[in-house]
């Protein structure tokens, strides 16, 4: 298992160099240089001009810029906001609770859901049940997250006033921030109500996020569950004459999650991008909304930053996810044959 | 009374090409404590026979007998959860392929324990203990370490003995033996055959061998049903069906044994496949692949025809029409 895990943690470092290579070339790629969008539509005179290309590296060749950017990375400097004057990582760190707290429930809501009723479709494979989910799974999967966003706001916000249209608490309530999730920092203030009103306003953006992933989570534990009931393991669990439900909940299901938990944490990457839209059209204060509000003020460091900070919790989150991988099937846990 | 006593059983299974019936109205008996083959080739219904035994036909199949007794009760009518106190108790199954049928995410240990702890009532302990009993009684060697290997950590044979530990842990009246050293080297054939044949004995449990060797059930049976398309085609005693073969399938497959074509160019063989679905023959099932086919065997089906010592489905048995099997 140490050595599963060495293996799997010595193939982040390459993928890790290639981001950087991305982010850095992102950036000396847009049109134009980054001091002239900062001066605006006045322009600067060419004096201070080349002394803010100088105060920020820009006149080194690359490769020696490449080399600077490496080092401040290694060292947790990702640089300024342009905007806000204030460090990437905080404020990166102060937003990242936000997202996180919204991707877990989404991510939960998909599982709570999409598992169950994956394994009751395969298990009334060919049923009108099974037919009707995978329908529906197919059109939540094809969705316009935006659009399905709007339609939900629309029902349960405008018309049944059931849920608050935007933002992650109601304004009435100040939270002290412990933890940074306001689920378990609104319980643990003394507000009454600050709770629901923070689940209150997580409930549509989470279903909203999570709907995609719901809908591969079902999909896949279908497909996956079909293929493990036909395995002959499975014929010798009803020989030994267990009950129907130990025999799917316990000998199939156990052999179905291991494709499951892969694809779940591929998920990872749909929800960032998923974020993006989400956390915007509902004015969710995360990384997605950030990283698309640095991009319409130009503010670069921030982008550049932002997208080498998500890629890399991306990336771990897919270490996790192959860690588990050697919990749940003990062919990679105890090496091959 | 017999242990198991079928009368009449056929399985039909529901496809998209229509109704199949893999299993066509047979007889099975099996005394306590006697061993019983059934030899046929591939999709003559031999597994589906013991899946219907089992209760483990799919949904899509459909099971009726006349009679279906197991040591006196009839299970036609017993619930579900009755039925699922005798299977893996008192009737216990050994399937084809080993390396398979381990499931690959528990230890050994936990799938043997399960099997104990679902049927009888014993602690923690007790099925640790007697778990390692089972597994030294069919010869795997440090069993206390094996207890948490993982099948992928086994060899064939080392399953295959585990999936046997793991069938006579509640002491089986009856175990049904699917070829079990079907998908094993010829090495190892031997020793799981005469360890599944040790176990019955010093148990006295009856054994059901399902095989398509003739020379396994040489070695092992005391009777020998031969199956063709679903049908029982001729019941014997087994010294008497290797001498005397009544039926010409049975013929056929036992001039196909090497050791019988000795000083010939060319093995024997049985031209033509056991018809599916679609080409089920009028008259006698065998007759399109049958040496000694009249007429009549291509117009009336066959019933079985007791004789002196068993029954062969046939209207003109070797013996009678003086057709020649070795």
């Amino acid at each position: 298992m140490f050595r599963f895990i060495l293996t799997r943690f010595s193939l982040i470092i390459p993928t890790f160099i290639g981001v950087t290579l991305l982010t850095f070339a992102l950036i000396r790629l847009v049109p134009g240089d980054p001091v002239e969008l900062m001066a605006g539509e006045r322009g600067i005179s060419p004096e201070r001009h080349a002394e803010l290309r100088a105060a920020m590296g820009l006149d080194k060749p690359l490769m020696v810029q490449y080399g600077t950017y490496i080092a401040d990375v290694v060292r947790g400097d990702l640089g300024q906001s342009v905007v806000t004057r204030t460090p990437v990582l905080d404020e990166f760190l102060t937003l990242f609770p936000a997202t996180i707290e919204l991707s877990v429930c989404a991510i939960l809501f998909a599982m709570i859901i999409g598992l169950p009723l994956g394994i009751i479709a395969a298990v009334k494979r060919g049923s009108v049940f099974d037919h009707s989910l995978m329908g529906i799974s197919l059109t939540g999967y094809s969705m316009p997250i935006f659009w399905w966003a709007l339609l939900l706001i629309l029902l349960f916000s405008v018309n049944l006033g059931w849920t608050p249209v935007s933002g992650r608490i109601s304004v009435m309530y100040w939270v002290e921030p412990v933890t940074g999730f306001l689920l378990i920092d609104s319980l643990l203030s003394d507000e009454a109500g600050a709770f629901s009103s923070a689940l209150s306003h997580l409930i549509l953006p989470a279903i909203v996020l999570g709907t995609v992933p719901l809908a591969v989570i079902a999909r896949m534990t279908r497909s996956s569950m079909l293929e493990v009931l036909g395995e002959d393991y499975i014929r010798t669990a009803r020989a030994k004459g267990l009950a129907p439900f130990r025999v799917i909940a316990q000998h199939a299901l156990r052999n179905a999650l291991i494709p499951v938990v892969t694809v779940i944490g591929l998920q990872v990457g749909v929800l960032f991008a998923g974020a993006i839209l989400t956390e915007t059209i509902f004015a969710w204060p995360g990384i997605g909304k950030w990283l698309i509000e640095s991009v319409s003020r130009r503010d670069y460091p921030v982008l550049q930053g932002g997208v080498l900070l998500v890629a890399a919790v991306i990336m771990l989150v897919n270490l996790l996810v192959d860690l588990t991988y050697g919990i749940l099937n003990p062919r990679i846990r105890h090496g091959g044959h | 009374m017999p242990l198991l006593d079928i009368r009449n059983l056929s399985v039909e299974f529901s496809t998209r090409a229509g109704t199949f019936r893999a299993v066509d109205g047979i007889d099975l008996t099996v005394d306590e404590g006697e061993v019983l083959g059934i030899v046929g080739e591939s999709g003559s219904g031999k597994s589906v026979t013991s899946l219907a035994v089992m209760g483990l036909i799919a949904n899509n199949g459909r099971v009726v007998a006349d009679r279906m007794d197991f040591d006196g009760r009839d299970l036609r009518t017993l619930s579900e959860r009755q039925r699922r106190k005798l299977t893996g108790k008192d009737v216990a199954m050994v399937f084809q392929e080993p390396m398979t049928s381990l499931n690959p995410c528990f230890t050994v240990g936990f799938q043997i324990m399960e099997s104990l702890k679902v049927h009888e009532n014993m602690g923690r302990a007790q099925r640790k203990r007697r778990a390692i009993e089972l597994l030294e009684q069919v010869g795997i060697p440090a069993p206390e370490s094996r207890l948490s290997s993982f099948p992928h950590q086994l060899s064939g044979g080392m399953s295959q003995r585990v999936m046997i530990a793991m069938a006579i842990s509640c002491n089986p009246r009856l175990l049904i033996a699917d070829e079990p050293t079907t998908a094993l080297d010829v090495t190892i054939q031997k020793q799981i055959l005469d360890l599944l044949l040790d176990l019955q004995k010093d148990r006295g449990m009856a054994l059901i061998l399902i095989t398509h060797d003739m020379g396994v059930v040489a070695e092992t049976a005391r009777r020998v049903s031969v199956m063709y398309a679903g049908q029982v085609v001729e019941n014997r005693p087994a010294r008497d069906l290797f001498t005397h073969p009544q039926h010409p399938y049975t013929g056929a497959l036992l001039d196909a044994l090497p050791e019988r074509a000795i000083g010939k160019r060319r093995l024997p063989t049985i031209p033509g496949v056991v018809p599916g679905i679609a080409d089920r023959p009028r008259g006698c099932l065998f007759n399109p692949r049958c040496g000694f086919v009249q007429d009549k065997c291509r117009r009336e089906a066959v019933p079985l025809f007791p004789d002196d010592g068993g029954s062969a489905r046939c209207f003109y048995p070797l013996q009678v029409t003086g057709g020649v099997a070795a």
